[in-house]
């Protein structure tokens, strides 16, 4: 109750004050400034969608800005379109274009993405440029602001609808993002892998986050063109781009209020500039917080030296120089440059952290897990075969990694998969999970053929997996690692999600993953990131999120690998427990007593084909399994 | 049209095309050892033709005044791979694409204020008359722009290919944990990438330098060229740059013959993107596996 008030009344009191303001300042210079914040602030809540969320850097929000605002400019200009529609085409042509530059940006990650967002960004600033016909081009065009049903709009009026605007975006995104598509984005930031693996699908999410982003672009582009009433293609440029990364990373990634709070500080640097002692006094305030993380950390590190540098050049730069425009680029460097070397969590991620604190703002508290039957129900088991290998192929080149393997697995046993290094166990897995495709063969699941190749159709199928080298979704909360993995939970279309429908669907979720966690041991943890969690337990959340896929087959990709003893225990009792329910599990394991103690049946793969099949101790006797771990006998 | 005039403006916009995969080439360079490169590359060439230009303006003649400004360039590499990427890479982050940015705007708005922000003219011995071949007109500085930029290409791939020190490009390209097991250190070979990188930058500015004169935005069209000419060829693709630096510049010679001059960057940009999608490892690149 108490972080409810908090956190809804802080957003209330920003929402009144700013609404507030034209009632008691006049002045059109300070109402002008307001507005464009507002319109800033829908233009960064976007951005930061794909900067904050998916974790990349987009560098063509500044090409949708403009792309809207021509847009809605155009359409009032030449069509006489009302306010809503023209607004509303800017949105929905982003959203398309958004989409459209999506697909194939999908399949990049870094350097690719930011270099394909430039180039479009660059391209959006040549049409526009060029296409005189429709744009007048470098010319300019001028647009008289449209009426709101009639009513003309004067400055305090485009204000209010601005700052209406914001709200409303405001609100849909921290619905959209405290839902199953906030923790997507974030799933797939970590490890696109494990995403689809997990059944989320990486595609839609991506193209939908980077898509809905980019219409928020073009929605504030809308408004910018009736802000300013007047376009030049020259507005949209990369310096643009440059200052709105900078209004995101200041103010704090993955944060509203830093969206809000990085367009307040867009807007008001042209004025902090053109002030020689307001500027003079914020760079000395730069350089003392600089200066502090040193003397606090005690340390000389790049990372906590280079902010000290740049911003003591701001200072020698506040007093020195006469023209600070002239400089305005080098100060917008030195400033960036610091916080991203020494606060990459921005201003607003920094103060949300010291508010917490100060405020003791509890955690939202956690619902009664759910009852395990109901989450994970238990299956019938009969002595039918249930996923069936046959002569199944995967070569990469000349290397025949898994070459001709054969196996039965019955419905409601622990399969052991045993090998020496390199004996193709991994591979197979990873044919059967569909993180390849087979080279040729066949893989059946309960007399169906299993999807070839694709991760996210297999973990549709009913497989879940685990994987040797974690995949965990690092910087989500061990409860949210299972959130997204939740299998026919999350129902709600994404435009009701955005109006706030998901709320129930989403307790029910939480519960469902605390008894999960329950099932691993983890329920104490379950706020704790993933990556702050203890080798072992990353391993048990592994089990526990592949469970939330509600399997038939799970598969186990040595799971006891580097644990130490009392783990390796409490691992057995684990997968005793997930066995009890009447999933069948694929086990890869090197420890010979974790696979006594767990499996019915065992098959020996070396060089990529089976060389024995049979119980535990069968196989341990076996002169080929000898043989392949110590060497033939001479 | 006239045959001789189109291909007088192919084999005109190829030459300049050299120039971009010159730039291209560096890109490669650094994302071999580092899978990171310069966002502010653009800014490097500017800055340091500014300073050859000034070295020129000081009295130094031109042949020496070459290997000083791609001393500067391979310094201001190394400042780029210090500032800006460093940091980035310990802590396996995609910041060093924002940092190298900031490092760029910065260099720019230093010229800025040191040179202005006019476009001045840089004087070279080489005489800009031309001479024909088969028809077709070819001035010695375009000549200067193909010599020297296969030259420096050579030379780096034959340092990568005979030396020592080269071939620990290859094994920190290949894995940077076991290269420092076997006793390279990875950060240096990362330095030793940025500082090459930035000699080619450098000479690609002093080569390109007669015809676009200099100024702070000099470098801003060419730079986007060089980008869609390293990820169209492919980042790790060695010669693969040359062919797509010649195609490129054609193509967009007559893109602005065809189309308006205005539309002279539109080629580049729309194959960029085309290139990713339709294969984002290049034309000329590897695929690579993807291990769990």
């Amino acid at each position: 109750m108490k972080r409810f008030l908090l956190v809804r009344g802080a957003e209330l009191l920003a929402l009144l004050v700013l609404a507030a303001i034209p009632l008691f300042i006049k002045n059109p210079f300070a109402l002008g400034l307001l507005t464009l914040l507002a319109i800033y602030g829908i233009l960064l809540i976007g951005l930061d969608v794909t900067v904050g969320y998916l974790g990349q850097v987009n560098l063509g929000q500044a090409g949708f800005l403009g792309i809207g605002a021509y847009t809605a400019g155009l359409l009032v200009a030449n069509c006489n379109a009302g306010l809503f529609t023209s607004l509303g085409a800017a949105f929905l042509i982003c959203l398309v274009l958004g989409a459209l530059l999506a697909l194939p940006a999908l399949r990049l990650e870094g350097p690719q993405f930011a270099l394909a967002t430039l180039s479009f960004g660059a391209l959006a600033v040549t049409v526009l440029n060029e296409w005189e016909d429709l744009t007048l081009g470098a010319q300019g065009l001028s647009i008289d602001r449209p009426t709101l049903f009639g009513h003309p709009l004067d400055a305090a009026w485009f204000y209010w609808l601005c700052v209406v605007l914001l709200a409303l975006v405001w609100l849909g995104m921290k619905n959209l993002l405290s839902s199953q598509w906030g923790r997507a984005f974030e799933a797939l930031r970590d490890s696109p892998i494990a995403t689809d693996a997990m059944g989320v699908g990486t595609y839609r999410h991506k193209v939908i986050a980077f898509a809905f982003g980019s219409a928020l672009g073009g929605l504030a582009g809308g408004l910018y063109a009736f802000n300013f009433q007047y376009l030049q293609p020259q507005s949209f440029t990369y310096e643009l781009m440059v200052i709105l990364l900078l209004g995101v990373v200041l103010g704090g990634r993955k944060n509203l209020w830093g969206a809000v709070v990085g367009a307040a500080f867009i807007v008001l640097l042209p004025n902090l500039l053109s002030n020689p002692m307001l500027f003079r006094a914020f760079s000395l305030l730069g350089f003392a917080i600089a200066a502090f993380a040193v003397i606090r950390t005690r340390s000389l590190r790049f990372q906590t030296l280079a902010p000290v540098i740049a911003m003591g050049m701001l200072v020698v730069g506040s007093f020195t120089v006469q023209h600070t425009e002239d400089w305005r680029k080098a100060i917008f460097a030195l400033m960036l440059f610091s916080v991203v070397v020494g606060l990459p969590e921005g201003l607003m991620g920094y103060a949300g952290k010291v508010l917490s604190k100060l405020f003791r703002v509890p955690a939202a508290p956690l619902p009664e897990a759910s009852n395990l039957d109901d989450v994970v129900p238990m299956q019938q088991v009969n002595d039918n075969v249930l996923l069936e290998l046959r002569d199944l192929k995967r070569h990469f080149g000349g290397v025949k990694a898994v070459d001709g393997v054969n196996l039965k697995l019955t419905s409601g046993s622990v399969h052991g998969l045993l090998g020496p290094n390199g004996s193709g166990k991994s591979t197979a897995v990873n044919v059967i999970s569909g993180l390849y495709a087979p080279t040729s063969g066949q893989m059946m699941l309960d007399g169906k053929e299993l999807p070839y190749g694709s991760l996210y159709r297999v973990a549709g199928a009913g497989v879940a997996r685990t994987f040797q080298n974690l995949q965990l979704f690092s910087e989500l909360s061990a409860i949210h690692n299972v959130m997204v993995a939740l299998r026919d939970t999350y129902k709600t279309p994404w435009p009701l999600v955005l109006f706030g429908f998901a709320r129930k669907e989403e307790h029910k979720a939480k519960a469902d993953a605390l008894a999960l966690l329950k099932l691993v041991g983890l329920e104490d943890q379950a706020r704790t990131k993933a990556k702050d969690l203890t080798y072992g337990a990353q391993r048990f959340l592994e089990i526990a999120r592949a469970l939330a896929r509600k399997p038939r087959l799970l598969i186990l990709d040595e799971p006891a690998a580097g644990l130490a003893h009392p783990d390796a225990h409490h691992l057995v009792e684990i997968v005793k427990r997930v066995h009890g329910r009447g999933i069948s599990i694929v086990l890869i394991e090197h420890h010979m007593d974790v696979v006594s103690a767990l499996c019915s049946t065992v098959t020996v793969l070396d060089g990529g084909q089976v060389i024995a099949e049979g119980t535990p101790d069968e196989v341990k006797r076996h002169p080929k399994v000898v043989a392949a771990y110590l060497g033939a006998a001479a | 049209m006239d045959s001789s005039v189109i291909l007088q403006i192919i084999v005109s916009g190829a030459l300049m095309g050299l120039v971009y995969a010159l730039i291209a080439y560096g890109f490669q360079l650094t994302y071999a050892t580092s899978k990171s490169l310069n966002f502010g590359q653009g800014e490097l060439v500017m800055f340091s033709a500014f300073c050859s230009l000034t070295l020129q303006d000081w009295g130094v003649p031109y042949w020496l005044m070459v290997p000083l400004g791609l001393i500067i360039g391979a310094v201001l590499g190394l400042v780029v791979e210090h500032a800006a990427v460093r940091l980035a890479l310990e802590q396996k982050s995609e910041g060093w694409i924002l940092l190298t940015i900031i490092v760029g705007l910065f260099a720019f708005s230093l010229a800025e204020n040191i040179w202005g922000r006019d476009d001045r003219p840089f004087p070279t011995p080489i005489p800009s008359d031309s001479f024909n071949v088969f028809g077709i007109d070819i001035t010695w500085t375009e000549v200067s722009v193909a010599v020297g930029v296969l030259g420096i290409m050579g030379l780096v791939e034959l340092f990568k290919r005979r030396t020592l020190l080269g071939k620990a490009f290859d094994a920190v390209s290949a894995d940077r944990d076991a290269a420092e097991l076997m006793g390279i250190s990875a950060t240096r070979t990362v330095m030793l990438s940025y500082g090459l990188s930035g000699m080619v930058a450098a000479l690609a500015g002093i080569l390109v330098s007669p015809i676009t004169t200099v100024g702070p935005t000099m470098a801003s069209a060419i730079i986007l060229k060089a980008f869609s000419v390293a990820v169209v060829a492919g980042l790790n693709s060695g010669f693969g740059v040359v062919v797509v630096g010649l195609a490129l510049g054609a193509i967009e010679n007559l893109a602005s013959l065809y189309l308006g001059s205005g539309w002279r960057e539109a080629p580049g940009l729309v194959l960029l993107i085309m290139a990713l999608a339709l294969r984002p490892n290049g034309i000329f690149g590897k695929a690579t596996i993807r291990k769990v």
